[in-house]
């Protein structure tokens, strides 16, 4: 075993670690624990930056151990997976100093801080592992990881989301597992490989090999919140910001997707799914969720639950892209996973800043608040024109990508849902700019950080600012070959083998 | 001596010592189980380097002696028993109020010894014997809780001998009708006819009533809850396990094969509703160690289910299963109970409405709960999830057992429901009351030992599995 095998690992146990040791610490030894968090987080980044060098160049990392027979622990970093790996560590890293700040003085930070460091863990792992057994195990481990920071406030509302959380995803975890088993009876749990490894059972097991693609899309599409699974999401906003954040933009929801892109591309192949018939009902399914979360978030009076609806419509972005089984849809909907997640958390960030800072949760609330707070609200107008899809933030580049990809394959349609998605999106996210660049102010209640020498903790601003500007700037140097754009086509060539 | 003899003298003679000697404390036990687990470790080398073997006690001929057989599954189910009593007396000997008193100290070596009889008897009276053993000290150790858990205790008795007297009777009606009791030769000669059914059923049924199995379930849960914490965690882990594995013995050894292949279907449908009705009834039930009891009755339901459907399709993988399954449960059920204990004495309640706040004020405690019920839920990599694993295999592999899959998936969100019932209780805030006494943190990581070891089984599993390979004919 060499030490580029062990790459894997270490990067998985930089957050492990570090969250088993912050569990056992006193409440009062802040410093310690955020020296440990924020060792972990730089140590991963270092760490994921080496092996995107050495992916790049060609290089494999793998890990594995004996599991189960047939079915070994298997870590292996591919370009796909590094894709994941290397927005968690990054925002992983943000949302750190933003829970820091965030959570100052509150009490049970310590679990607080060991069961986010489990969390990433687990979203890192399941990013790198290399076969379904692996892949199921840190999907449920994260699933375990998230429901104590769903319910760390501890009051009956987030205890209620804390339920319905694990009703949703438990459940979903048995549809996987049953898949899952399913197909290691069928062909054995081999590592993932572009194109699949499922082309050999076409002929007999066809049958077989659908129901189990319905089990797997139905497990992952409880977090990747696809319609009518998403119920969950909209609850779980009563978290802490940070939370939030994780769940909508570093961990839960993108493990749903980015499940939805490994078991399409290298467990079934496009190939054989256009051969099962099976790729039309997803398509039509990610675009209703699209039109139905946008318009859902619509009618939404309470701005975190407004960004949580916009979240399930954006995601199945990612699944659209994948759906439509050509290559460029496939670099939009990749993309986009990067690209959501760095919207999306600055949105929540942002949301978060204006809660501790003023009090404010609904959206009416946010009226003059560009006076007030214009830094938040410059990289909230970021985010949410991106969302929209006005160049050159990174949203536009996505869906360029989806609208080429739907005409390659000729799903015309797909424009139409794309267009009207981007309206619905400026109808929810407009009003909101409005009111916070030209209403009159409102009259805010004071919030905890009202009288920082920033408009807020500069804990708080910092992070929304750097999500903000890559947000901007993935935009801009899209075309270069090390933005999440280059890595993406880098991906699609290797699977598509073009 | 051998060691696998060991495993048996060293807890008889050691819990014979100490009825009359009474030294206080615990140390006497944790050495004696400590040195079981030794002899057993090496038993369990003996046998997987020579195979199994016979022993005879005291030089009688064949026919006259106590016949012992050490089999591979034998001696890991020595190194697994002595293994949890050595982490149940661990615990004990720090958390006094888990025994009830000083004579938990040799009625547990006792139960080790009747326990090792059990697994290590070669025919069908001298499993008797050690049946009733196990059922007098088992009914002991329950009433160790004092006067509230006298009734429990009667029943338990009760309902044990009446057990003992069925499987008594139907080991009669096989002497009379073959003048044998060894159970190899017994499997060779048994035919499916009349005499042979009827003691099938007697002893099944009085197995069954011994072990809990659904629907003869009912004296478990108050028994169960009723003892003091200690003694529920041997109880659910180890005890039920012994009529169990003799179930096993009976269908897999002694049974003609037709015969299995019809009762099959029944043992796994009493297995399936034991699963469905254990685990709502463990989410019904306001009590926290009666919740955790009716774990125990559901999570049994997963070996009957693998047995009747091992027995009805001849599918010899489903063993690896259901052992899997026993030593899963132990371990898990060891932790759930102790920390159940543990929780129920910090609060000085026994209601699951009591916990609130129980993440903050032991936080050890609802740990070791989770990560148990984890394991009992089946989430990877744990050792509830190898279990499942292999059972659901043999069951995904033809569409028309797919109705067996739905069940298991069925229990296995009833499981979770129930768990993380406890579990949430624990993270809220709002309506948390301090706990009535300081917390103990080592005693609560006593209590989470033994789930730590279940979730450390996976890199053991191959092993593991492969010395399951040989435990069925």
């Amino acid at each position: 075993m060499n030490g580029g095998s062990l790459l894997p690992l270490a990067v998985v146990l930089s957050s492990l670690l570090p969250g088993l040791v912050i569990f056992a610490l006193h409440e009062e030894q802040h410093r310690l624990r955020i020296a440990l968090n924020l060792a972990g987080a730089v140590i991963k980044l270092l760490l994921v930056g080496a092996m995107l060098v050495g992916v790049a160049f060609g290089l494999e990392f793998r890990f594995s151990l004996p599991l189960l027979p047939g079915a070994p622990l298997l870590l292996h970093a591919d370009a796909l997976s590094l894709l994941f790996v290397a927005l968690s560590s990054v925002l992983w890293l943000a949302t750190t100093v933003y829970a820091i700040g965030y959570l100052e003085g509150s009490p049970l930070r310590s679990r607080f801080f060991g069961f986010f460091s489990l969390c990433v863990s687990a979203t890192v792992g399941l990013a790198l592992a290399g076969n379904l057994v692996s892949f199921l195990l840190f999907y449920e481990l994260l699933t375990l990881a998230t429901f104590p920071l769903v319910v760390h406030r501890g009051t009956s509302g987030s205890l209620r989301a804390g339920r319905v959380y694990l009703a949703y995803t438990l459940g979903g975890g048995v549809l996987l597992l049953a898949g899952v088993a399913l197909l290691h009876g069928l062909a054995g749990s081999p590592s993932f490989q572009a194109g699949g490894y499922l082309g050999g059972q076409l002929a007999q097991h066809g049958t077989l090999l659908r129901v189990a693609f319905v089990l797997l899309i139905g497990g992952l599409g409880v977090k990747a919140a696809l319609i009518p699974l998403h119920g969950w999401l909209p609850r779980a906003m009563v978290a802490p910001a940070p939370v939030s954040a994780l769940l909508h933009a570093v961990a839960v929801v993108k493990a749903g997707a980015f499940g939805i892109v490994r078991v399409v591309y290298d467990v079934f192949g496009a190939e054989t799914l256009i051969r099962l018939d099976l790729m039309q009902p997803l398509l039509w399914l990610a675009a209703a969720t699209i039109l139905y979360g946008s318009l859902r978030a619509l009618q939404q009076q309470e701005l975190k639950k407004r960004l949580a609806y916009s979240t399930i419509s954006q995601v199945s972005y990612i699944t659209l892209g994948v759906a439509l089984l050509g290559p460029l849809a496939a670099v939009g909907g990749l993309v986009h996973l990067v690209h959501q997640g760095l919207m999306k958390v600055t949105l929540f960030y942002c949301a978060g800043n204006f809660t501790e800072t003023l009090g404010v949760h609904r959206v009416q609330e946010m009226d003059g608040i560009g006076r007030r707070m214009p830094l938040t609200m410059t990289a909230f107008s970021i985010g949410a024109l991106g969302m929209i899809g006005v160049p050159p933030i990174a949203g536009f580049v996505s869906k360029w990508y989806l609208g080429l990809g739907a005409l390659e394959v000729g799903q015309d349609w797909v424009l139409l849902v794309l267009l009207g998605s981007a309206l619905l999106n400026a109808a929810y996210f407009l009003p909101l700019l409005w009111r916070g660049w030209f209403a009159a102010p409102a009259d805010w209640r004071h919030g905890r950080w009202a009288e920082e020498r920033f408009e807020t903790h500069w804990m708080l601003l910092l992070p929304t600012l750097f999500t903000a500007l890559l947000s901007l700037l993935v935009g801009l140097l899209a075309g270069t070959a090390i933005s999440p754009l280059g890595w993406s086509r880098l991906i699609v060539d290797r699977e598509f083998a073009l | 001596m051998t060691p696998a003899l060991l495993c048996l003298a060293l807890p008889l003679v050691g819990g014979l010592l100490l009825v009359l000697l009474r030294p206080p404390g615990g140390r006497w036990t944790i050495a004696i189980a400590l040195a079981s687990l030794l002899a057993a470790a090496l038993a369990l080398q003996q046998v997987l380097e020579q195979g199994s073997q016979l022993l005879q006690l005291g030089g009688w001929p064949a026919g006259l002696a106590i016949r012992f057989r050490l089999t591979p599954l034998a001696a890991l189910l020595l190194l697994f028993g002595a293994l949890l009593q050595l982490l149940v007396a661990l615990y004990a000997a720090r958390s006094r109020h888990a025994i009830g008193g000083e004579d938990f100290w040799p009625l547990s070596c006792l139960l080790q010894a009747a326990l090792a009889a059990l697994w290590l008897s070669a025919d069908l009276f001298n499993l008797y014997v050690t049946l009733e053993l196990l059922g007098l000290t088992a009914v002991a150790l329950v009433a160790l809780a004092g006067p509230r858990a006298y009734p429990p205790a009667l029943d338990y008795l009760l309902l044990s001998l009446a057990g003992s007297l069925a499987y008594l009777l139907g080991v009669a009606v096989l002497y009379g009708r073959y003048g044998l009791l060894d159970i190899a030769l017994l499997g060779a000669q048994a035919e499916a006819d009349a005499a042979t059914r009827l003691a099938l059923v007697l002893m099944s049924l009085g197995l069954m009533l011994k072990a809990a199995l659904w629907p003869l379930h009912l004296w478990l849960p108050p028994a169960h809850a009723g003892a003091p914490a200690a003694v529920s965690a041997l109880l659910s882990a180890l005890v039920v396990k012994g009529p169990l594995y003799i179930l096993w013995l009976l269908w897999r050894e002694v049974a003609p094969v037709e015969l299995g292949r019809q009762a099959g279907p029944l043992l796994a449908a009493s297995g399936l509703a034991a699963l469905l009705a254990g685990g709502w009834s463990a989410l019904r039930s306001p009590w926290l160690k009666t919740l955790v009891a009716y774990s125990t009755v559901a999570q049994l339901g997963y070996g009957l289910l693998a047995l009747g459907l091992l027995l009805h399709w001849g599918e010899p993988r489903l063993d690896a299963a259901l052992w899997l399954f026993v030593f899963a449960h132990g371990l898990a059920k060891l932790s759930m109970f102790l920390a159940a204990g543990e929780l129920q004495h910090g609060f000085g309640s026994r209601r699951v409405k009591a916990l609130a706040g129980a993440g903050q004020s032991l936080p050890l405690a609802l740990f070791a709960f989770a990560v148990a019920g984890a394991s009992l839920i089946g989430l990877p990599p744990s050792g509830g999830f190898l279990a499942k694993w292999l059972l659901l295999q043999p069951l995904l592999e033809e569409p028309q057992r797919w109705p067996w899959v739905l069940g298991v998936l069925l229990a296995t969100l009833l499981s979770a429901a129930y768990v993380f019932r406890v579990v949430a209780r624990g993270f809220d805030r709002q309506r948390s009351r301090r706990p009535a006494r300081p917390q103990d943190r080592l005693a609560q990581g006593l209590a989470l030992l033994p789930a730590l070891l279940v979730w450390a089984l996976a890199p053991f599993a191959e092993p593991l599995l492969h010395w399951l390979d040989g435990a069925g004919r």
